[in-house]
């Protein structure tokens, strides 16, 4: 994944949805809070009223006029919060110039308060005039003389009666609408984490495809992911095909073309001449540049998807092919891999590295042989291996072993010997970006050390 | 010595196949994996060349079902996949050396004669038989420093019986390996052979290397200096 990517990347799926849910869910349930509340409080105040009208009756109940009109009041009209003062709740009755307060009232100053006619009544929540629930009752009262005396009894009640009774509601309600949203957004992450285990089963089966534990997504996944793994596996077998394909036409390429060579040597008169030396070096030219040439376009078709390849068994293919080739010739080869070298590009890549140094070095040393690999990060297996080969022979010259190097260089100007083999390894390290060189090795002979960078 | 040639292009069949009996071997040829596979079969082979690919069934394919079969005579690969994947493969499948496209008639000689020589347990192109020097690669026979002149079918007799020592070669062995199979062959004309060759390694009938077994055939007798 390229740095810009990164900078770029999207927040994640699990993100996101915590942070949606979290803003829907403090939304809901704040309007959720707040029409309980507003519902709350208009229930309280209705019940307020109630309870103010049935103290109206209990005031009326203890109030009497005397024959003459003069009005008495029951200093206990029956609720004890009339008697003490400062409880909050009052009364006033009042009849013409006559006033009489409940007990409650004492040291409390209450404001002037106008009669209403007889018969009616009148609820008043609190005004910057009167700082108080206000409950009217007009009556009139028949006095013996003949007359009506008007009589209006007023409960007050101070406002903060109803607001501790909502405030203690709505502390009770916030605080059990937080824990009721933090426990749908608990809910909501172990959903999160049960409903995208999918996802990461699906990650880490493809990087099991890349590590080449899997050859394909095979596994049963929910409806909704089949469709990623449908393309994922035809992605897989498409470049699977075409690199088939591939190499198949490049296989069939040098076929075809190496056959007519042979029958072009072979119909050569045996008896050299300037003629036959010409045909020779031109048939010459064209085999190195099919072995070359194909061999790049072959090494070029490195998979994007590499599979693991098991170093040690494919160099114990090629020194037993050796073995058997040179079984003239007295050959030790050593081989010295740790077993669990794991080489992450093309098997046939790894072969042809092998066989053609290993093959040089039994040609031209005399018989005794050293191979080693190793990881070039032992803690990241995928970086590349690095891979050295030595033989016991004569060596090659510090001023020769530039010029081996040399890629591109024709044919007869390169040095002959290990030229082919080494030609073919030059395009191998260099489609994989390795580095190669040629020193004194430990046998006395050629060592020759490569690398090969899969990552 | 007999060699089947196992090879589809009839061009490089036919050139090889002269280059081959050129070099004094007896070959027999065949265009694809079926036939071939009847041929290494059927008939008396010290050796085969076999082109990896064939029409009828390929070449890795013939290797196999001859090793199966236990047919153990020297296979020789030729290949237009130079890739050491394809090298590999064949060997793996029971072959012994390999030889890609487009190849120098004479490397094909070479490994041709070493493949022969290695099978018969000689490590050196100059086999020694007492006083007499073989030298397998240019088909030369020395006694001391003198050179012994034999015939093409002389030298294919006592090339045979050099490449089976202590074993007891019968006239029809002889005249199998010989001759390819459409030949007219008899075995009177081996007792001919035989007979001009011992005159010619042995004119004092001294050593006498090669011994008649009466009725059985002939066996060449290592001297014990020799190794």
């Amino acid at each position: 994944m390229s740095t810009n990517a990164n900078q770029q990347r999207p927040f994640s799926l699990r993100l996101r949805l915590i942070v949606l849910a979290v803003l829907l869910l403090t939304v809901s349930l704040g309007l959720v809070g707040f029409s309980l509340d507003a519902a709350f409080h208009k229930s309280s105040v209705v019940s307020l009223q109630t309870r103010m009208e049935s103290l109206v009756y209990l005031v009326l109940a203890a109030t009497e006029v005397t024959e003459d009109g003069i009005l008495k009041v029951d200093d206990d009209p029956g609720d004890p919060r009339l008697g003490q003062p400062g409880s909050g709740i009052y009364a006033v009755v009042q009849g013409d110039d006559q006033q009489w307060f409940s007990s409650s009232s004492l040291g409390v100053s209450l404001p002037e308060l106008a009669q209403i006619s007889a018969g009616e009544s009148d609820f008043l929540p609190p005004v910057p005039a009167l700082d108080f629930y206000s409950f009217q009752y007009g009556v009139s009262w028949e006095l013996q003389a003949g007359g009506l005396l008007p009589v209006t009894v007023t409960i007050l009640v101070a406002p903060q009666e109803l607001a501790k009774e909502v405030g203690a509601f709505r502390a009770g309600l916030w605080r059990s609408l937080g824990v009721t949203g933090l426990i749908l957004v608990l809910a909501q992450m172990l959903l999160l984490a049960l409903g995208l285990r999918p996802l990461r089963r699906i990650a880490q089966d493809i990087s099991g495809v890349e590590s080449g534990k899997l050859e394909r997504l095979e596994d049963n996944y929910p409806k909704e992911l089949e469709p990623l793994k449908r393309n994922l596996n035809h992605l897989l077998d498409t470049e699977k095909a075409n690199q088939t394909r591939y190499r198949n036409a490049l296989d069939s390429l040098a076929h075809s073309l190496k056959t007519p060579l042979s029958v072009i040597r072979s119909s050569l008169p045996s008896v050299p001449s300037s003629k036959t030396q010409v045909m020779e070096n031109a048939v010459t030219d064209m085999q190195r540049l099919i072995a070359t040439r194909l061999q790049r376009a072959a090494a070029s078709t490195r998979r994007s998807i590499a599979q693991a390849v098991d170093v040690n068994a494919q160099v114990k293919r090629v020194v037993q092919a050796l073995t058997r080739v040179y079984s003239q010739k007295l050959i030790s080869i050593d081989v010295m891999i740790g077993p669990e070298l794991a080489f992450y590009g093309e098997q046939r890549d790894l072969l042809e590295l092998a066989g053609n140094l290993l093959d040089n070095a039994c040609k031209y040393g005399n018989g005794k042989v050293h191979l080693s690999a190793q990881a070039i990060d032992a803690s990241d297996p995928r970086v590349g291996i690095r891979l050295q080969v030595d033989d016991n022979g004569p060596g090659i010259a510090p001023d020769q072993r530039e010029k081996l190097l040399q890629r591109g260089v024709r044919g007869d100007e390169r040095v002959e010997g290990h030229g082919l083999g080494l030609a073919i390894v030059l395009e191998i390290v260099s489609a994989y970006n390795g580095e190669i060189t040629i020193s004194q090795g430990d046998l006395g002979g050629a060592r020759v050390s490569v690398t090969l960078i899969t990552r | 010595m007999r060699i089947l040639l196992v090879e589809d292009d009839v061009d490089l069949q036919t050139s090889l196949a002269e280059i081959l009996r050129a070099a004094g071997y007896a070959v027999d040829v065949s265009g694809d994996g079926i036939e071939g596979l009847f041929y290494g079969e059927e008939y008396a082979l010290d050796l085969a060349i076999i082109d990896l690919g064939l029409p009828g069934m390929s070449g890795l394919e013939l290797i196999r079902k001859l090793r199966e079969r236990e047919r153990r005579f020297p296979i020789l690969i030729l290949t237009a996949r130079a890739e050491w994947q394809d090298k590999v493969e064949g060997l793996e499948s029971g072959a012994d050396d390999y030889l890609t496209k487009p190849f120098h008639p004479e490397e094909l000689k070479a490994r041709v004669g070493a493949l022969l020589r290695r099978s018969a347990g000689h490590a050196k192109p100059v086999v020694e038989l007492g006083s007499l020097k073989i030298d397998l690669v240019s088909q030369r026979v020395f006694n001391g420093e003198q050179e012994i002149e034999l015939t093409t079918y002389e030298y294919k007799v006592f090339e045979y019986l050099l490449m089976h020592p202590d074993e007891v070669v019968t006239k029809s062995v002889l005249s199998e390996h010989m001759y390819e199979e459409d030949a007219d062959r008899d075995s009177n004309v081996i007792e001919v052979f035989v007979g001009r060759l011992r005159k010619k390694i042995d004119p004092q009938g001294v050593t006498n290397p090669i011994e008649t077994l009466r009725g059985r055939g002939y066996r060449l007798n290592r001297p014990l200096q020799s190794d």
